[in-house]
């Protein structure tokens, strides 16, 4: 059958969805859906095109994804609705006659529209059923296996996500990142942009690697610098700065959903959790290896040797939202269960196992099964209700003034799947082990050893996570370093490498780098000194071509050009305070502090008085990072520039531009104060010439042009004459040009 | 409980999520975190033709009592004075003292033509019957303040989800760009429990959040800067920002990122302007400001409010939420000490306001074009709290909450709880029924309008909820 014929047949996939309508609002800007849907409608019809040479007519690769997307939902199972199960032959063959569709209930109620109810088969289905039928109905995989083989409709277990991760050979010599990316820009005829400029190029590396922007000294000298190695250089002393892991760690908080209070109506805080923070920019700092990583979060308390440092990792499994009143308390232990289990397979795996609590994954080959073989990791500790603030307390955790996670014992009570996600429904009991889609890691769970306290089970979930066979952990990982240097990953959906997810814009440089992480035994420094070496990551923002290129893709997939990025909350508050002097760099980790909140800004909570008590003025210049997260009160200036919240971990951060962003940085006093101060740095014993150059350099690292300059005098002259009833109309004639200068474009984005 | 998560791609889902034939509503959602061509808070079209083209939601914070405001049990009065029948199964929130029935504190009264009951708590809003649609079947999934006002304005009993009216907005954008969509007005004595969280936009992109107006002054955080910055001087810091912007984008073509924000300080300006003036009411007249209670001391803060609600409406925003009740216990409807006394005070206060902003939206053409929403995150319980006392403990199994305006029907009742007002029994309606009408009745389909989030296709109404056509005209 040629492939166009497929094409009509299969017109249940997902090209079909694609109307015409749509399509006019895909030309505008180069639009991923369509593209992502028309390449799997290709997929979809090479996939029918082997099946159909192959042989046929073939069960497992036609009717098996239709019995499987359309029917089996409700027919299999425990209950099958109607007592009718279509994914066993035998209970099947009650609904066919071979041979006869039209003695047979199921085309019968097929043919009528009758089924499936809600949405009938695609006349191409109907066709499909009925041929198969009528040719005899012969089986296939019995019972049907729904996640053998990827479908039009569903990942199976050969998704490319789960396959093993192969380091491709590299596509042309040099650097395997501008290979890798060269190569696709050559398939699409396209050129990269020049090289960013040296002062663009160190603003760039500081903020992508530390946060923080370089003064207008540090520029000069490396724009000056003559030795050949210069870049590399910077490149090197910033992975070695101790701020390094105060902006990366940044990132990992928000994937383990960091807050230190429970959220709800008392939002009671979780005390020493700050320590799980420090752990974390230390762990980033140190460049703790991968599997080290992975475990003393998970299992901490079970790792030999890792003591008290071990246990505050565990916080992690701990940093949930918690209700002290629930509702309905044995539901909730379930609804605590998964937020572990999707804190953990979202953080580290990228795969939305949390949708299989109730039924079987409808995408991704995820039975409910292993959401719960995941859950036994988690269902040996303080899940159920009674213990204080959700967890083990000092004397469980072995340590006073920890906040972290242990199991209550040896064993655990029994984890009962429950049918349709109801905690009155219990199904069958569940091992504890791990995701049945990765076939190659397939190793049962073991029984503690005689002198453990704990069951090992997170030990071992972690170290199944971390083991170089895992297809999923360092693809996950070496994704989540590309997008912190990109502003999107390879894979776009940093959070979801399943079915619903996107595929990688580089698979090739995707694996290439997932092995190179393993080989380096799960060290990422090496990872960010390979592409931050590559001339990928140091072409600049702009292109000659820019208005040809973006429209064939505006969204930059093939990186053709660097991303120009927003800094985002916490850049922007602590560039503020770079720029005002007021930065307090030395007070690294300890206890959060409480920025000044505006009483206005209190009034949304429902302790209004007793709600907020700033810390004091010498804590104030602390990095953003640094700031205590309550859930029912996060920073208002911080969630206006999209600090997400709090619950669900988050993988990347949303942009966005709206007027109340303006209305912060023109009229919150933190961005007076900031100007004031950087105003109060420059002095006005100065002329006014030399006020104008250093309100720029100090601000934005650089001199004014001639026409800045003047721009800049003028705006002094006219404000002094408007501000004249002020006390020093010229210093806040000058402060209001620094305001100025804070509030522009160039300061909050990064070419 | 069934929590089958949504997780299928349908057909229709799918079209939606790609802008198929809906103007690119929601979009963003399949395209990743890229922003909307024309803007987060562009106008978008609804789904089909709705009626409401805005949405007032009063929020009666804490939970009135059913039995003693829109639902009256005659059969009350019969066993008062006996216990709760052993087979009426319930949690007793917060393990306080059970009592004995206990019969409506205040009389009912038939109002308007249709001759619906209020009692003696809304003598003025009884007036407006014939415009009311009271559900008296509302039930909820929690007992505890925190999780329930969560539940009402977001639809799951925790935190984290994005609320009705960022769904709104998501859906249908804002008709005015000098102002905030989603606008949420508090009581003076304080937020709801649980905070932020009630007025979140969850997951949804942060634009869509609701932003909290203070009912006198500067209305929105950093409207205006420290005294001492005279308006002139801000319009020439802006014109020199403007100036430095459009040199730095000279040197980058094609950076409509750098655009769109620049734009946005012109917008921000404008906001300068436009929300002071919305939130003052110098000239509005006598009239107007006596009808809606302002200037009696009793009425005054929640009257402001709702005037200042039709006022946020005649200008174009989507959304707004008004809180009578705030902080903790009797400062909010919470009656555990006393229905007379807690009633008594906090449906004086509102009242006045909720027939004037009716009278006043109807006179004014508006009424039809936006829905009043009135209640609370549960109800109360139909025996008091302790023998004779005279308070009540929540009730989250059976309440009423009332729709005016906005396409809804008036003069009707719809649904029933038991002969004690314990538990709705008859045309149940549940939160995400309530929610899914309350989209409906703007034009939005509660199933089509969804977010694609780690890998489902969030929605409001997560897999539930039915349209309540009966209360629709």
């Amino acid at each position: 059958m040629s492939r166009q014929g497929l094409f009509t047949r299969r017109s249940a996939s997902p090209k079909n969805i694609v109307s015409p309508r749509h399509r006019l609002a895909a030309r505008g800007d180069w639009c991923p859906a369509w593209w992502r849907l028309a390449a799997l409608g290709f997929l979809a019809a090479l996939l029918c095109d082997t099946r159909a040479r192959a042989g046929s007519p073939d069960f497992d690769r036609s009717v098996m994804p239709v019995l499987v997307s359309r029917c089996l939902e409700c027919h299999s199972g425990d209950e099958p609705k109607g007592g009718l199960d279509l994914s066993r032959q035998k209970s099947a063959l009650k609904a066919i006659v071979a041979g006869k569709p039209a003695d047979s209930e199921l085309w019968k109620r097929v043919a009528a529209g009758e089924m499936p109810p809600k949405k009938p088969l695609q006349d191409p289905e109907k066709a499909l059923l009925k041929e198969w039928i009528d040719s005899g109905a012969r089986w296939g995989t019995d019972p049907i296996d729904p996640f053998a083989v990827t479908t039009a409709s569903r990942a199976g277990r050969d998704w490319w996500s789960l396959k093993p991760v192969a380091r491709p050979a590299q596509p042309m010599p040099g650097n395997p990142v501008d290979a890798f990316v060269r190569e696709k820009l050559a398939e699409a005829g396209m050129k990269p942009a020049p090289p960013a400029d040296r002062r663009t190029l160190i603003r760039r590396v500081y903020f992508d690697l530390i946060g923080l922007p370089p003064s207008y000294e540090s520029v000069e000298a490396f724009a000056g610098d003559p030795r050949p190695d210069a870049y590399e250089r910077l490149v090197d002393s910033l992975l070695a700065s101790p701020h390094h892991g105060e902006r990366w760690g940044r990132y990992w908080l928000d994937a383990a959903r960091y807050a230190e209070t429970c959220g709800y109506e008392r939002d009671q805080v979780k005390p020493d959790v700050w320590k799980y923070r420090d752990w974390v920019i230390n762990a980033f700092n140190s460049d703790m290896p991968f599997d080290r990583f992975v475990a003393e979060q998970l299992a901490g308390d079970e790792v030999p040797g890792a003591g008290e440092r071990g246990v505050i990792a565990t916080g992690f499994i701990r940093l949930g939202t918690w209700n002290d009143e629930p509702n309905d308390p044995r539901e909730y232990q379930y609804d605590r269960l998964e937020d572990m289990v999707g804190a953990t397979t979202t953080a580290f795996l990228a795969m939305t196992v949390r949708c299989a609590r109730c039924h079987d994954h409808k995408f991704d080959p995820i039975s409910q099964e292993d959401y719960y073989r995941i859950g036994g990791a988690f269902w040996a500790g303080h899940v159920q209700p009674g213990s204080p603030l959700g967890g083990p307390d000092a004397k469980a955790l072995g340590y006073p003034n920890v906040f972290g996670w242990t199991d209550k014992g040896r064993s655990a009570p029994p984890l009962h799947l429950l049918r349709k996600g109801d905690p009155a429904r219990p199904g069958q009991v569940v091992q504890p082990g791990h995701l049945s889609a990765v076939t190659s890691l397939a190793t049962p769970l073991a029984d503690p050893p005689a002198d453990a306290r704990t069951t090992t089970r997170r030990l071992q979930l972690a170290n199944w996570i971390s083991d170089p066979r895992n297809p999923l952990s360092a693809r996950v990982w070496v994704n989540r370093v590309w997008q912190g240097h990109f502003g999107a990953g390879l894979v776009r959906t940093t959070d979801n490498f399943g079915f619903t997810g996107e595929k990688p814009t580089h698979p090739g440089l995707l694996d290439w780098l997932a092995a190179e992480f393993v080989h380096n035994g799960g060290r990422t420094k090496p990872i960010h000194r390979l592409i931050l070496m590559s001339e990928t990551y140091r072409q600049a923002s702009s292109h000659p071509l820019h208005e040809r290129y973006s429209g064939t893709d505006a969204s930059n997939r093939l990186l053709w050009r660097a991303e120009r990025r927003r800094l985002d909350a916490e850049s922007l508050r602590d560039s503020l305070l770079a720029a005002s002097g007021n930065l307090r760099l030395d007070k690294v980790g300890g206890p959060s502090f409480s920025p000044v909140i505006p009483a206005d800004a209190l009034e949304g909570l429902s302790t209004k008085s007793r709600a907020w008590k700033p810390s004091p003025p010498e804590e104030q210049g602390r990095r953003s990072v640094y700031i205590f997260a309550k859930r029912g009160l996060l920073p208002p200036l911080l969630t206006t520039f999209d600090l997400p919240d709090t619950t669900l971990p988050n993988c990347r951060r949303d942009v966005t531009t709206v007027p109340t962003q303006a209305l912060a940085l023109l009229n919150n006093p933190f961005a007076h104060e900031q100007s004031a101060a950087l105003a109060g740095r420059i002095g006005t014993r100065v002329e006014a010439k030399a006020r104008v150059e250093a309100a720029w350099r100090m601000a934005l690292g650089r001199n004014p042009s001639p026409d800045e300059l003047s721009a800049g005098l003028k705006h002094l002259e006219t404000q002094a004459k408007l501000l004249a009833v002020a006390g020093d109309p010229a210093r806040e004639a000058l402060a209001s040009l620094c305001h100025v200068l804070l509030n522009t474009n160039e300061f909050i984005h990064v070419d | 409980m069934n929590r089958l998560f949504p997780c299928g791609l349908a057909r229709r889902e799918l079209l939606w999520e790609m802008g198929g034939g809906f103007a690119g509503v929601a979009l963003a959602g399949m395209l990743g975190r890229e922003a909307r061509a024309d803007g987060p808070l562009a106008p978008r079209r609804p789904h089909h033709a709705g009626k409401a083209k805005a949405c007032i939601f009063l929020m009666m914070n804490g939970g009135p009592s059913q039995v003693d405001t829109f639902d009256p049990k005659p059969t009350l009065a019969r066993f008062a004075g006996t216990e709760m029948p052993k087979d009426k199964k319930f949690i007793n929130s917060g393990g306080r003292k059970i009592g004995f029935l206990t019969p409506e504190f205040r009389p009912f009264r038939p109002g308007g033509a249709s001759g619906l009951p209020v009692s003696d708590y809304f003598p003025l809003v009884r007036a407006h019957a014939d415009k009311l649609a009271v559900i008296r079947s509302c039930h909820t999934d929690s007992h505890a303040h925190g999780s329930a006002l969560v539940m009402m304005n977001t639809g799951k009993t925790f935190i984290g989800r994005p609320s009705l009216g960022s769904w709104a907005v998501y859906g249908l954008g804002t008709e005015n760009s000098n102002l905030p969509g989603y606008v949420v007005l508090m009581d003076k004595r304080g937020g709801p429990i649980s905070g932020q969280p009630n007025w979140s936009s969850g997951f949804i992109s942060a634009a869509y959040g609701g932003t909290l107006f203070r009912p006198s002054g500067d209305p929105i955080l950093d409207l205006r800067g420290p005294a001492g910055i005279t308006p002139a001087a801000q319009r020439a810091q802006l014109d020199l920002l403007a100036e430095l912007n459009q040199r730095h984008m000279d040197q980058r073509p094609g950076g409509r990122e750098l655009a769109a924000r620049a734009q946005s300080y012109e917008l921000a300006f404008k906001m300068q302007a436009a929300a002071p003036e919305a939130v003052d009411l110098a000239r509005e007249s006598q009239a107007t400001l006596s009808l809606y209670g302002v200037g009696d001391k009793v009425t005054d803060e929640f009257g402001r409010n709702c005037l200042i609600a039709r006022r946020l409406v005649e200008r174009g925003v989507r959304f707004v939420q008004l809180y009578s009740g705030g902080g903790h216990l009797e400062d909010t409807w919470d009656a555990h000490a006393g229905i007379e006394s807690n009633h008594g005070k906090h449906a004086a206060e509102v009242d006045r306001p909720i027939a004037g902003l009716l009278t006043d939206l109807a006179a004014r053409g508006m009424l039809d074009s936006t829905l009043v929403v009135w209640g609370g995150e549960f109800g109360r319980m139909p025996f008091s709290e302790g023998r004779n006392e005279p308070g009540r403990n929540h009730n989250p199994y059976g309440f009423s909450m009332w729709l005016a305006g906005g396409g809804a029907k008036g003069g009707i009742t719809h649904g029933a709880t038991d002969d004690l007002g314990f538990q709705a029994v008859e045309n149940k309606v549940h939160i995400h029924d309530l929610h899914a009408t309350i989209l409906h009745l703007m034009g939005l389909d509660h199933e089509l309008l969804t977010h694609f989030h780690q890998g489902r296709h969030e929605r409001l109404t997560d897999v539930h909820g039915h349209v309540v056509r009966e209360v629709i005209a």
